[in-house]
């Protein structure tokens, strides 16, 4: 296995992401989704990397993306909860009370 | 594998100001809602000592700690000290306008000065992890600030849309430091600098600086990644948009600096021409859209995204000179903007959000002291001379033609004069038509006195910027 | 070439192209929970491919951490939340050819810079597989609290800050519900709850 067949996989994972974020612009969960994708795609870069350079700095800065994945999740979700309560929808194309 | 016990006495600012962060939060559950000042009182107490702290600690002198992943020199003191004296007026600013709307809760402190503490390791930087890390503190904290006000659907649309895009940001930003690190073999600032020299593969170097840029530029709010920063500003309490406002600012003209100079400074033909499209962009858009706002908190918005592109722009430049005129810029820009929202604070009140532009009408007739105040602050955000506005803009401006962008400085004279109009209109407005309301403006003396201070050290820092000015390029020399 | 090494490659190469098929799964899906299930997949199947690279330990922190309470997370919300599909899902169409266009320019791009051409065999070369008795988990616990103490140190505070800020959104204090308070309870004298009345027996007539 070469470096760029992973690097493609990650690449392609990455532009699945992108076009999630675009396709579903109304609904906030599968953006949320779509960007635990992006992250997806950024950590199989980073093993990539340090898997052929040899160096372990790659895997231990995806272990704390992992984690500040998690917690932004959780904030995500929460602030996703404290919309709903408010406004009954997670439709984003809805939040209009703020005129851009 | 040899490991040397790190030194953690340069880190003593953080770690005072984590535990304090922490007793704060304990303490706060065991307070009655009679005395909830008290979480107030002690988060002031923390950035006092805190200043003290990094004030008796000084040094210019750049040291590394933590196996290279924390770096304490002269910048980081002077932005820290910065950004304690920032948070500490927005606190005392934020006071009560937080009591009048039931938000005064201890949350709103220990979060606070969690996001402070996320900004001092944004600022003292030295990995691309510590530099993620501290981002994401930061954004974290602010997210979760901004949705505080749980009943108003403004306030959470707002968070929404800043989580999401903060996000999205995060992830462009991780993906152009994964190429990087791939290309580099390294996630330490110094030694990417190092090899990024010596990378033969140019088109993967650029397109890793792309992303990262990207990612960078979405947090700093600059064109054409500014859409969530208007939105926010006007969908958060004014309580917290004059946080986000002011000392982040400090913490992003940190993150610009330590990723692009001490990290990719090798290489910076590959990103000048990428940054310059950012500033002129930004100072286009930022100025001319602002001019069209009715919202006093959305032009306000502008007007950041305008002074993101001014300074961004001493960084263009790249070298110490525009470094320190950069820093001089976030410094006085943080200054003029927290006053300019204590202005809305101070004109609204309970149940009732000074948010309007034609909320200033007649402001002069309602008190003359406070329009003479907002006078200074909208003259120095102008750049008129020879206010603390003008200095900055003239350094930065100097430090681009001295190395030879000639047209990029006539491109943002021109552009800040056109700047200017909305600025010097909320001055006609202030003097010169009727007053709508005549309701008397309430505020508490320590507010009134803040303000004052606040506007008049806009004044006085202005004739005479020469101590600001050469304590900057001291420090960006020395490190 | 080595066979063994083959069948350990049309693995990676399966786990792929199912990795990628249920990431499309994700974002084209009809409802959330089963964009939700299709993301779990994707997950099982990229820590596949990070065993492949030999980082084992962070592929089951990836099952354990994302499948195990991350996603979790996400399907309490979608069931909590009364989410009206039909509505969200109206521009879809709309979005379709562009969001299309984005993502095919923005993947060719990518490859092209990726590909072979930049990350082949000739510039970064395979390297020896580590023997059976190698451990990443001591590899990577060894730096993690020594070389990287401080950027642990930054993440416990991370965490730290998710919790409170999701306490202070979502917490509410209903005024409607009822509850029991022990310490009344216990505190209750007679004297509240019993009134002894005196009244004059009363004969019947």
């Amino acid at each position: 296995m070469a470096l760029s067949d992973y690097l493609i996989f990650s690449a392609i994972l990455f532009s699945i992401s992108v076009a999630g974020i675009f396709l579903n612009r109304k609904n906030v969960i599968i953006i949320l989704m779509s960007i635990e994708l992006m992250l997806l795609a950024v950590n199989t870069n980073f093993i990539a990397f340090s898997y052929y350079l040899g160096d372990v700095a790659g895997q231990v800065f995806v272990f704390f993306i992992l984690t500040v994945a998690a917690a932004e999740a959780a904030i995500g979700l929460a602030i996703l909860i404290v919309l709903f309560r408010n406004k009954r929808t997670i439709d984003v194309e809805e939040l209009d009370s703020l005129n851009g | 594998m040899s490991f040397e016990i790190p030194d953690v006495m340069p880190a003593l600012p953080e770690i005072f100001i984590l535990s304090m962060a922490c007793i704060i939060l304990v303490v706060d559950l065991f307070l009655s809602k009679t005395s909830r000042g008290a979480s107030y009182m002690l988060s002031q107490a923390t950035l006092i000592i805190a200043v003290l702290i990094t004030v008796a600690t000084f040094s210019e002198a750049s040291v590394l700690s933590f196996s290279d992943t924390f770096v304490r020199d002269g910048i980081a003191d002077v932005l820290k000290i910065a950004v304690y004296i920032a948070t500490f007026m927005v606190f005392l600013y934020a006071k009560d306008y937080l009591k009048d709307r039931g938000l005064f809760k201890g949350e709103f402190y220990t979060l606070g000065l969690f996001a402070v503490l996320g900004m001092m390791i944004l600022i003292s930087a030295h990995n691309f992890l510590t530099i993620y890390l501290g981002l994401e503190l930061l954004s974290l904290s602010l997210y979760a600030m901004v949705a505080l006000h749980r009943d108003s659907i403004q306030a959470s649309e707002a968070a929404m849309k800043y989580f999401v895009l903060g996000a999205i940001a995060s992830g462009m930003l991780l993906y152009g430091m994964s190429m990087i690190y791939g290309i580099t073999g390294s996630l330490d600032l110094a030694v990417i600098s190092a090899n990024a020299a010596n990378v033969s593969d140019n088109i993967v170097l650029i397109f890793g600086i792309v992303f990262l840029l990207i990612g960078v530029a979405f947090k700093l709010g600059a064109v054409p990644f500014h859409m969530w920063v208007p939105d926010v500003y006007q969908g958060a309490p004014t309580a917290v948009t004059i946080f986000i406002g002011s000392a982040p600012k400090l913490a992003a003209f940190a993150m610009l600096m330590r990723l692009l100079m001490d990290g990719l400074g090798s290489v910076s033909a590959q990103w000048q021409d990428i940054l310059i499209l950012l500033v002129l962009l930004s100072l286009a858009v930022g100025n001319i859209v602002a001019i069209a706002q009715v919202n006093i908190k959305r032009m306000l918005a502008y007007s950041t995204i305008s002074h993101i592109g001014f300074l961004m722009l001493g960084v263009v430049a790249g070298t110490e000179e525009g470094v320190s005129a950069s820093m001089f810029y976030a410094i006085t820009y943080t200054l003029m903007s927290l006053g300019g929202f204590a202005m809305i604070i101070l004109l609204s009140r309970k149940g009732f959000e000074a948010e309007k532009l034609a909320d200033f009408k007649g402001l002069n007739q309602r008190s003359p002291w406070y329009a003479f105040l907002m006078l200074i602050l909208m003259f120095s955000m102008a750049g008129v001379p020879p206010f603390l506005g003008f200095w900055a803009k003239l350094s930065v401006l100097s430090a681009v033609i001295s190395v030879d962008l000639v047209w990029l400085a006539v491109a943002s004279v021109i552009f800040s004069i056109i700047g200017a109009f909305y600025y010097l209109r909320v001055i006609k407005i202030m003097y010169f038509d009727k007053a709508e309301s005549s309701e008397p403006i309430h505020c508490s003396k320590d507010m009134s006195l803040l303000i004052s201070v606040n506007a008049f050290a806009v004044l006085l820092i202005g004739l005479f910027p020469g101590g600001l000015l050469s304590l900057c390029l001291n420090v960006v020399s020395a490190s | 070439m080595n066979p063994e090494i083959n069948i350990a490659q049309y693995i990676t190469y399966v786990f792929a192209a199912f990795s990628l098929a249920s990431a499309l799964m994700v974002i084209t899906a009809k409802n959330p929970v089963q964009a939700a299930l299709a993301l779990v997949l994707t997950f099982f199947l990229s820590a596949g491919i990070w065993l492949t690279l030999e980082a084992e330990f962070l592929a089951i922190t990836l099952v354990l951490v994302y499948v195990g309470a991350v996603m979790v997370l996400f399907l309490f919300v979608v069931m909590m939340l009364d989410i009206n599909m039909a509505q969200l899902r109206a521009g879809f169409i709309r979005y379709l050819p562009i969001g299309l266009l984005v993502a095919v320019l923005l993947a060719v791009l990518l490859i092209m810079v990726v590909g072979p051409a930049h990350f082949g065999l000739e510039q970064f070369a395979a390297p020896t597989r580590h023997a059976a008795d190698y451990s990443n988990v001591r590899e990577l616990g060894r730096v993690m609290y020594t070389v990287y103490v401080y950027p642990f140190e930054i993440a416990s505070v991370i965490l730290l800050v998710a919790i409170i800020a999701a306490i202070a959104l979502t917490l509410r204090r209903r005024p409607d519900t009822k509850r029991q308070d022990p310490t009344q309870q216990i505190a209750v004298k007679r004297a509240d709850r019993m009134r002894v009345v005196d009244m004059k027996a009363e004969a019947k007539k």
